[in-house]
């Protein structure tokens, strides 16, 4: 029931990001992936996300070939994502931004919409009761009508998960979740990936705040140059003298 | 509250538009308000592809134009019931919008402005040249409505109650799940992808739809002008669509409305205007693109946000982890 990256290479150019890099997210865990810039780590993300395609090796969720699926596909299967650098809807609702999650579960299609059937006002009713649970869940209650480019830098970020939430994901990918966010905030933030991760959903943790990542990960794999050094626990990966050695320092 | 005081708004404008007639003094202003109402069919579908999706179409009038004579084609040279005939013109530019959009919606912004500028004048050369179908350089005469709609006070309702209907459609299209998704197209395509936005297909529908309602548009303004020749669809009308759009606001539908009223009456009831009348456009183009760019629309929000109540100013986030467990609880169990 993982998603799974097995072996997977990706050039750009004559530059090879990753070589035959291998890693599993379980469901329920919270699996971190460190390491030094330009080690790779986006370039695995997009790749699982489905943004790149892998020149070799695979992309599997349960089992099941991704490797060629598209971002979308993959959206509907369960995979969400957030972005390093908050990716809003500027001109619309803190709300609006959070019920675009909802994209896979709206069922009806254009024309149902334009005559307002009875299907388009359930959907409707059915992600705002939803997207307002998350909104509240995640401390956006503040914020629910405002327009989204009158947040702050750490409500972007946590409205980014608000809205991945209501895609209801198997699997959740956050790009450096805790960049630009003050110490008070940061433990917010892990207290709610710890959550998601509780309710069974798989997380893949990107991040450069070591610590934070040792602190809530499950499992952590690091990265260099384009390869894993290092799988393991947190304790395990903290003393290993190759990730001390590149990433950590002494 | 909210809701009623939007109906309330909602029944005090279509009975003012109603009674027009009665109390415009004069059928010239009747005859205006029916061309503005007919634009209007056109640029309310437009403004899902321009305002919502963000795709720059500059070449909606050759679709004008298509819808224009395939009515008079039908209903005065074959005879068939103008009712029928509408709802043929209206299907033949969804058709077109079909054809013009599978290659061209791929194109980057700028590229694809251009093909649906060669796209209209490629109408207008085919206009002229199929003499026997079009009448060439010559035109075709347009049968009016039946009656009761064959008064200039019928015609006005008739398109005023068309005009209605293609405003809720659009309206409900931008105000649910598609009206999202369409501006995470314009706004950022790598979100619309996340959330699993088809763009493409979300891109081409909204197109084709924009087709329909400008063949629509194209029957009803062929009537009014009870005569058409290819001058009739000159390009600047393309591009007074589009610019329509732009002064309203992208992502309202309020704006661009005003915005149609406002560049069809202006140059028409202030007669110094008339003359001025691209250089009346381009001013106001300029004043709103400098002033305010996100155009009257916003200027609207930001009076009625004027009148709401303000609440503090909170930038505090603070997570709800109980509330937020058994969210992501109901979520899972939903199958």
């Amino acid at each position: 029931m993982s998603l799974a990256a097995r072996d997977v290479t990706k050039r750009f150019g004559g530059l090879t990001a990753l070589s035959r890099v291998s890693l599993d997210v379980m469901p329920g865990e919270v699996h971190g992936l460190i390491g030094p810039n330009g080690s790779g780590k986006t370039t695995l993300l997009n790749l699982l996300s489905g943004y790149y395609r892998p020149d070799e090796g695979a992309i599997q969720m349960a089992q099941q070939d991704l490797s060629s699926a598209t971002v979308q596909q993959r959206a509907n299967l369960g995979i969400a994502r957030t972005f390093q650098k908050p990716r809003l809807l500027p001109t619309l609702s803190v709300l609006d931004n959070a019920m675009i999650g909802g994209w896979r579960d709206a069922r009806a299609g254009f024309l149902a919409t334009a005559f307002m059937l009875p299907r388009a006002s359930f959907d409707e009713r059915e992600l705002r009761n939803r997207a307002e649970e998350f909104l509240h869940g995640v401390g956006l209650s503040h914020a629910i009508s405002r327009r989204a480019n009158l947040l702050e830098h750490a409500e972007q970020r946590f409205l980014e998960i608000a809205r991945a939430l209501t895609q209801r994901p198997q699997f959740m990918l956050l790009d450096e979740p805790a960049g630009g966010l003050t110490p008070a905030e940061i433990e917010y933030l892990g207290g709610v990936i710890r959550v998601i991760a509780e309710s069974g959903v798989g997380v893949l943790l990107v991040e450069h705040h070591t610590d934070f990542v040792f602190r809530i990960s499950d499992r952590v794999t690091t990265l260099d140059v384009g390869a894993v050094i290092k799988h393991g626990t947190p304790d395990q990966v903290k003393r290993d003298p190759e990730v001390v050695r590149v990433y950590l320092g002494a | 509250m909210k809701v009623s005081h939007r109906s309330w708004a909602v029944a005090a404008v279509i009975a003012v538009l109603f009674t027009l007639p009665w109390w415009s003094g004069d059928l010239y202003k009747v005859h205006l308000a029916a061309l503005i109402c007919t634009y209007w069919v056109l640029i309310s579908g437009l403004n899902l592809v321009v305002g919502y999706s963000g795709q720059l179409s500059i070449g909606h009038v050759g679709l004008l134009a298509i819808g224009a004579y395939s009515f008079a084609i039908l209903a005065g040279t074959h005879g068939m019931h103008p009712a029928v005939a509408i709802a043929a013109s209206g299907a033949l530019c969804a058709l077109c919008g079909l054809l013009l959009g599978l290659p061209s919606l791929r194109l980057p912004g700028f590229y694809f402005a251009m093909a649906t500028l060669a796209f209209a004048l490629i109408v207008t050369e085919i206009t002229l040249a199929q003499g026997n179908l079009t009448g060439g350089g010559v035109g075709l005469p347009v049968p009016g409505f039946p009656p009761p709609f064959d008064t200039p006070r019928g015609s006005y309702w008739l398109i005023l109650a068309i005009a209605s209907v293609v405003t809720w459609l659009t309206w409900n299209v931008a105000r649910h799940t598609w009206g999202r998704g369409l501006v995470a197209v314009r706004d950022s395509v790598v979100t619309a992808q996340a959330v699993g936005v088809p763009v493409f297909r979300a891109k081409l529908t909204v197109f084709v739809f924009s087709g329909f309602t400008a063949g629509i548009a194209g029957a009803l303004f062929a009537v009014l002008q009870s005569y058409i020749t290819p001058d009739t669809f000159v390009f600047d009308l393309g591009l007074f669509f589009f610019v329509c759009i732009i002064i309203g606001g992208r992502g309202h539908i309020l704006g661009p409305a005003i915005g149609t009223i406002v560049l069809t009456a202006l140059p028409e009831m202030v007669a110094p205007l008339a003359k001025l009348g691209n250089f009346f456009y381009g001013l106001l183009l300029l004043v709103v693109v400098l002033l305010v760019p996100e155009g009257i629309g916003r200027v609207f929000q930001l009076l009625l946000e004027r009148f709401r109540p303000r609440r503090g100013e909170s930038h505090v986030v603070k997570p709800d982890l109980e509330r937020l467990s058994r969210a992501i609880h109901a979520g899972r169990a939903i199958k």
